[in-house]
């Protein structure tokens, strides 16, 4: 009987060890993804724009301010949001992670006829460009970023320290942008239309959020860190 | 006998001589080199696995077109013998531009050129003066034509960053901009680099545009200069068609360019066969920098 009990203990140990492991491969898996959706996107956003406004240096300084701007604030959004109650936190879990997927499928679908109408409207290439860059990018990426802080917390919460959270998630995150600078340059743009691969953003970011939240949620404990 | 190989030897000596001098310049978009080689001045930008030849200008006679494919940009007149208003889109060293300028002094040849430096560097050792006839805007090549709202007898797209092309000026939409700022005659002339998979995908993307598209292969270099028409009548495909040297000659022109070699320079398209892979680039498929842009430097 007592040989049954630590047998039971035992494999219910190995059970939750497995779980453990798994979510927390899935929970890098997903922190990569989210760093491979916001710079590869910096690269689609060059594309989008190249036809209307060159390749110039204009262009680059307001895409990378744009993105830089988004990081920031989405950073210092998303901290908020994991310190606030998680009945209240999974309510803008769900709508920053909506508001990134509207605005990822508002870039799809009216991004050129957009770019198209700003062109025209504006003489000045860093008022169109400007116009451009929060019009189309700033939303998406602000929301993604919002989730950086909230896997910080995630990990945290799980009982590593603060700061080595803080690195490990940064650490990992900004290869997952890597990749995604690479892949988008060397092997998504060369085989594939850049609508197509908009397309193709807004599919992964709806999965990665998904399954992002639902980490998120499930790690959540019952009473609230801040009231 | 002894004289002649004496001649050959100084030549030798003198091209093989030490540079007047070789200075390098970081612009915004370039590493541009200038040399000055006797009277001879070369416009370099640096390209991967060396330089690329942007312009060459004898100093001695502006109006030489050194760099051997600019004389098969003058193509146009074939089909376009009275051209009255030009748009180059690339200054390079202005190696074109002299001799143009003298043969057509009341012609406007205007200019877009993205980097404020390769304009300075014009100016400063290639020896260019832009006149009220000649002059340059600093302004990215498609903006300048979307934003024109003239119509130009020639329409020159000769711009190059370092070893390639930017994309969004080889795509299907920027040659349809550049098809609707064209003269009733207008011609469409594009300095492309054969020998690389990007040179059928820019016959390609050309011919989805223009009706009639001929192409002239520089002799001796890999450029290929397309020119191209939006009118299917007159054909421009028959040369017993094209003008004849006398609506266009211009005492300048003596000398420096020999018409009956262009009239040879040119070339078929390219066979069914190696067109196969070409595809039509667009805004939202243009892989340029990975279809190889430039195996062939531009050669003097």
């Amino acid at each position: 009987m007592h040989r049954h009990h630590i047998s039971s203990a035992l494999t219910a140990s190995a059970s939750f060890n497995l779980h453990l492991l798994v979510s927390l491969i899935a929970f890098y898996a997903l922190v990569v993804v989210l760093g491979i959706l916001s710079m590869g996107f910096q690269l689609l956003a060059s594309r989008l724009l190249n036809p209307h406004f060159g390749s110039s240096i204009i262009v680059w300084a307001w895409l990378i301010s744009t993105f830089l701007a988004a990081f920031s604030i989405g950073s210092m959004l998303g901290g908020w949001i994991s310190n606030v109650a998680p009945a209240r936190r999974f309510r803008l879990q769900a709508t920053t992670a909506a508001l990134a997927v509207g605005a990822l499928a508002f870039t799809a679908v009216l991004g050129r006829l957009l770019l198209n109408r700003i062109e025209l409207a504006f003489g000045d290439s860093s008022t169109g460009l400007l116009i451009a860059c929060i019009g189309l990018f700033f939303l998406p990426v602000t929301m993604l970023s919002t989730f950086g802080p909230q896997c910080v917390h995630y990990l945290a919460q799980r009982g590593t320290a603060p700061g080595a959270a803080s690195g490990v998630v940064y650490g990992v995150s900004t290869l997952g942008n890597i990749a995604g600078v690479m892949l988008t340059a060397f092997a998504l743009i060369p085989s594939f239309r850049v609508s197509t691969l908009l397309y193709g953003w807004l599919a992964v970011a709806i999965l990665s959020l998904t399954g992002l939240i639902a980490l998120l949620r499930a790690a959540a404990p019952a009473s609230p860190t801040k009231p | 006998m002894k004289r002649l190989l004496s001649l050959c030897l100084t030549a030798v000596a003198v091209g093989a001589a030490e540079p007047d001098y070789v200075q390098n310049f970081d612009s915004l978009y370039n590493n541009l080199t200038v040399e000055k080689r006797g009277t001879v001045v070369e416009l370099r930008a640096r390209a991967h696995g060396g330089e690329a030849l942007e312009s060459a200008v004898d100093l001695s006679d502006p109006q030489q077109l050194v760099v051997r494919y600019t004389r098969t940009l003058y193509s146009a007149l074939f089909f376009q013998p009275r051209p009255e208003r030009v748009l180059m889109v690339g200054l390079g060293g202005a190696g074109f531009h002299r001799l143009f300028a003298a043969s057509y002094p009341q012609t406007l040849l205007q200019t877009a050129e993205l980097d404020p430096k390769v304009f300075e560097l014009c100016q400063s050792h290639l020896g260019f003066r832009p006149t009220a006839q000649t002059p340059v805007t600093i302004q990215d090549g498609r903006l300048f034509v979307k934003r024109s709202k003239e119509k130009w007898d020639w329409l020159i797209l000769d711009a190059f960053r370092g070893g390639y092309v930017p994309p969004h000026l080889k795509t299907e939409e920027f040659y349809r901009e550049c098809a609707a700022r064209l003269s009733e005659r207008g011609v469409f002339i594009s300095n492309l680099h054969a020998g690389n998979e990007l040179y059928y995908s820019d016959i390609k993307t050309i011919c989805a545009v223009f009706p009639q598209v001929v192409l002239f292969s520089t002799a001796g270099t890999g450029n290929v200069i397309a020119c191209a028409v939006n009118y299917t009548e007159p054909s421009i495909l028959d040369a017993k068609q094209w003008a004849k040297d006398e609506e266009f000659l211009r005492p300048p022109m003596q000398g420096r360019l020999d018409f009956a070699t262009l009239r040879r320079e040119r070339v078929p398209h390219p066979s069914a066969a190696e067109m196969k892979q070409a595809k039509v680039l667009s805004d939202d498929f243009a892989p340029v920098e990975f279809l190889n842009a430039m195996k062939v430097n531009n050669t003097r």
